[in-house]
């Protein structure tokens, strides 16, 4: 027991120690994050083409009093356009830091992206020298763009000095009246850049869909206000008109029945469902490419829950995007999830297709994972359950993490870290039991 | 639009005479009409005034004779006693007399003014009867236009009143440890100037169920519909509006904090969240020797071992006696609340949601520490989850609640093999099932649950209901036995004998 004690307590000179080792590090990050770079600096290359986004080796660290905490240890695993990922993990596995990176909202300067790359494919704004985007003009069939009259908020034709009526460029718009830019694909390094230059993908490349729909809406604001916001941030030389139309076109794109009355009304006057929904159509409204959907479904009831998923599938579908799905329960991810990585303790077990995952599951925590969750079929008078708890964030063993709960341990796990193993084309377990069989 | 409203303006400019005579017409009808209802109210009220009159005489008559009979043997008492000329079993015998005597009393004030009750109840005026009737034709030819809803909904708080004094004076089932017969918890939301109700919360409207000993009962429903209220008015930690429970035999609604102190022994709570029900200031091993004491489980001097064995039964070590529970996690700290729980030997359970808070792997182990100690203890949970396939696994019956009112029961069996409500069928679809291969037919509710201050007119749930016809709109239906044990309370079923 005085042992136990002893690997618990930290003295004072000790916390010193590495508070001191802690700041220089924080530092030097902080330091890379608020920097002014060239786009030169963060601009990468996708390795794999059909990929949208593309996370290597990332390492993601809580600077603590206590020590370091290792929430994301070396994960890599990628989106391919147009497909849904399912993170699974119990809590603390670091499937929420995951993401928070993803969207650099890790929060400092305790947290940090340590190393890593996270390379996403955006389709940003083609720029100019001045770095401002080139709108599209209307042309007619000859050629020439075609030239509009200036017009002023109530709606009367401005003149210039000698009197003439003002015009303008006529600019291209889109469905919902949000007026068009020249786009063009490049890839990002998330982990390289700095904070200024994520506005640019925050919400509009990248939109997350948080857990709970009732606190991460401001509640002093209408939800027309809120969401009013994406599209003045995100779309250049939009008015309040626009917005507000672009808007309620998103209200009803996610199923609200009486769009103008909720973009009147404040959050705490709508439902849980109707507060996700609203949340979901915040995430659309910069036509992202990317959805990450942070456990969407678990404040919500069973029969709210199947309504939320219906929509984000059907939406996936209309926009062409990609959904990154974080959760614990299986059941979502069996439904929801093209590709499954279950991760433990800040560290990838397991990745493959879904039906992998859920018919041929390799490693022992995936296993006792499906086995420990009643269904709705299964008649089993007691349950699988795996013994003991995740072990502590502040200094893992390097050995296997999950050794002290597995049932299936051989020699080897008493070793390093098990290496991930390939066992078909998209399917890699990191357990030793698999390698064994590779070699031999 | 504009040629519309021109249109509709017109006829009045053509013929301002004909429809003003028409109004002051119809004006008088509804005046005579107002006042004849007036007239028949004023007459079932005086109606009323007369057969309670009449119960009171009755009563008071039942009264005097009683008083005159315990005269009687007050004066044979008396020349009992003179004759043995024993002063002290005299006045034993005078006040056993006279307590007697205001038992009766009391008894008989109680009947009588339920009786009033009752003639209040049964006794309708001729325009509502009229209306009532009204309603049940509309029901019978199909075509609702006619139909009074608030006449309906006046007639269905009555019937509910008329069951709940229909059942009171039953015996309890022998065989259930746990009986709720009409359970009702309002919560007022406004109240007038003299302290009435005027709008209440109606958490739990109605519900009945009874529970046999070493059984489990799943609740189910959304949240918000009455599940954790109904299982804290089981406890009598909520004083319930009405109804009655019987807790082994006896009806505790209506006891007082002090009388249910021993009973409290008896009956425990585990609640949904570790953190925040544990004392963050005592050690582990004061947590669950603190009720051991003040109920006297075991002598002083054992309770540590006590504590120590209870530990061990429910997975924690021992030397967790002298920490604080900060200390543990959130499966850890459950136990702990289970073990807290356990610690008076109780014979009901209430768990409100006891695994919601905890991980996959971690609800497994919970679960099974709660089944492997019913079995060790002969316990009687009710368990209160709104995790379907969780209620499946323990349950031998199962409730269904939505918007405070039971709308299914049964056995867990014929409820998984053959759910009869709508909104079962719904939450049982809902259910994502962890095989990717398997594309479920989901039965998608629209809409939220509606506001339990305010509930709609008719079967509570039409607004949501997939089969809805317009008589749900306007008919609560009858919860009914169709199988054996199965209750359902929905008009896709047959609500009258055949």
């Amino acid at each position: 027991m005085e042992e136990k004690k002893s690997s618990h307590y930290l003295t004072g000179k000790e916390i010193r120690a590495i508070v001191k080792s802690n700041n220089k590090i924080i530092r030097v990050l902080e330091k890379k994050k608020h920097r002014k770079a060239q786009e030169s600096e963060f601009v990468s290359e996708m390795k794999d083409a059909r990929n949208i986004l593309e996370v290597e080796n990332l390492h993601s660290y809580f600077f603590t009093d206590q020590g370091v905490v290792k929430a994301v240890n070396g994960v890599s695993f990628e989106i391919p356009q147009g497909s849904t990922v399912g993170v699974v993990g119990e809590s603390g596995c670091g499937k929420s830091v995951t993401s928070m990176s993803i969207m650099q909202l890790l929060q400092g300067p305790y947290g940090q992206i340590y190393d890593g790359a996270i390379r996403f494919k955006s389709y940003d704004f083609k720029r100019d020298a001045q770095g401002k985007p080139i709108p599209i003009y209307e042309k007619d069939a000859d050629g020439n763009v075609i030239m509009e009259p200036v017009t002023d908020k109530k709606g009367n034709p401005k003149l210039d000095r000698d009197g003439n009526p003002m015009t303008e460029p006529k600019q291209k718009r889109d469905s919902y009246g949000t007026r068009q830019f020249e786009m063009e694909e490049k890839t990002f390094d998330i982990a390289q850049m700095p904070i200024k230059e994520m506005h640019r993908l925050r919400g509009r490349q990248i939109a997350m869909i948080f857990q709970e729909p009732m606190t991460s809406l401001n509640p002093v604001f209408t939800i027309g206000n809120q969401l009013d916001e994406v599209t003045l941030l995100h779309f250049p030389g939009s008015t309040r008109e626009d917005a507000k139309k672009r808007s309620i076109e998103m209200l009803n794109l996610v199923g609200i029945a009486m769009p103008e009355r909720v973009y009147k009304s404040y959050p705490h006057e709508l439902s849980g469902g109707m507060r996700q929904r609203v949340m979901i159509s915040m995430a659309l409204a910069g036509d992202p490419r990317l959805i990450i959907a942070d456990e969407p479904t678990t404040a919500l009831d069973v029969t709210i829950q199947a309504q939320i998923l219906d929509l984000l599938r059907e939406l996936k579908e209309r926009i062409n995007g990609s959904i990154l799905l974080i959760t614990h329960d299986l059941g979502i991810i069996a439904e929801m999830a093209d590709y499954v990585v279950v991760m433990y303790a800040g560290r990838i077990i397991e990745k493959g297709t879904a039906s992998e995952i859920f018919h041929h599951p390799m490693h022992p925590y995936t296993i006792g994972l499906q086995k420990s969750k009643p269904t709705m079929d299964s008649e089993t008078d007691s349950l699988f359950n795996i013994p003991g708890n995740v072990p502590n964030p502040i200094d893992m063993p390097n050995y296997c993490y999950f050794r002290e709960r597995c049932s299936g341990c051989i020699k080897k796990c008493f070793g390093d870290y098990p290496e991930m193993v390939q066992v078909s084309p998209t399917h890699w377990v990191a357990c030793h039991l698999y390698e064994k069989e590779e070699t031999e | 639009m504009s040629e519309e409203d021109k249109n509709r303006k017109d006829p009045p400019l053509e013929s301002p005479e004909a429809p003003a005579v028409d109004r002051e017409a119809q004006k008088a009808e509804a005046q005579a009409a107002r006042e004849a209802e007036r007239a028949d109210l004023e007459k079932t009220k005086a109606e009323i005034r007369e057969k309670k009159q009449a119960i009171d005489e009755a009563s008071r008559a039942r009264i005097e004779e009683a008083v005159k009979r315990t005269e009687e043997i007050r004066a044979a008492a008396r020349e009992r006693s003179a004759e043995e000329a024993n002063e002290k079993e005299v006045a034993e015998e005078q006040k056993r007399i006279s307590a007697e005597l205001k038992a009766t009393i009391a008894a008989e004030k109680k009947r009588a003014a339920q009786e009033k009750r009752i003639v209040e109840l049964t006794t309708i005026s001729a325009t509502e009867q009229a209306k009532l009737d009204q309603n049940r034709e509309c029901e019978r030819t199909g075509d609702f236009t006619l139909f009074d809803d608030e006449a309906e909904s006046r007639m269905e708080a009555r019937k509910h009143e008329l069951a709940a004094f229909a059942d009171r004076d039953k015996a309890p089932d022998p065989d259930a440890l746990l009986e709720v017969r009409h359970l009702k918890m309002y919560f007022p939301l406004k109240k007038s100037l003299s302290g009435k109700t005027l709008l209440a919360l109606r958490a739990v409207d109605d519900v009945s169920f009874k529970l046999k000993a070493g059984e489990t009962l799943g609740i189910v429903g959304e949240s918000g519909c009455g599940k954790t209220t109904m299982g804290r008015a089981v406890l009598k930690l909520y004083r319930p509006t009405g109804g009655q429970i019987f807790f082994d035999g006896t009806d505790i609604a209506n006891f007082k904090p002090r009388e249910m102190r021993p009973l409290r022994t008896k009956m425990q709570i585990i609640f949904q969240d570790p953190y925040s029900s544990l004392p963050p200031r005592s050690t582990v091993g004061g947590i669950l020797s603190e009720p051991v004491k003040v109920h006297k489980i075991v002598p002083n001097a054992e309770v540590k071992d006590y504590v120590m064995q209870l530990m061990e039964q429910c997975g924690l070590r021992d030397y967790y006696y002298e920490r604080y529970p900060h200390e543990f996690s959130g499966g850890q700290r459950q136990r702990i609340c289970i073990a807290r729980a356990l610690s008076v030997k109780p014979q009901l359970v209430v768990c409100d949601e006891p695994v919601s808070a905890l991980d996959v792997s971690i609800q497994a182990q919970i679960i099974n520490l709660l089944r492997q100690l019913q079995q060790q203890m002969g316990l009687t949970y009710m368990f209160i989850s709104h995790d379907l396939s969780v209620v499946k696994h323990i349950s031998d019956k199962i409730g269904v609640m939505y918007l405070g009112s039971m709308v299914e029961f049964g056995d867990k069996k014929s409820i998984f093999s053959n759910p009869m409500h709508p909104y079962t069928q719904a939450l049982f679809s809902a259910v994502p099932n962890p095989n990717p291969d398997v594309k479920m037919d989901r039965i998608v509710l629209k809409g939220d649950i509606p506001s339990p201050a305010n509930p709609p007119l008719g079967c509570k749930f039409h607004t949501r209901c997939p089969k809805a016809t317009e008589i749900c709109k306007h008919v609560a239906p009858k919860y009914r036995e169709y199988e054996p044990g199965h209750f359902v309370a929905c008009h896709c079923y047959p609500q009258e004998d055949e």
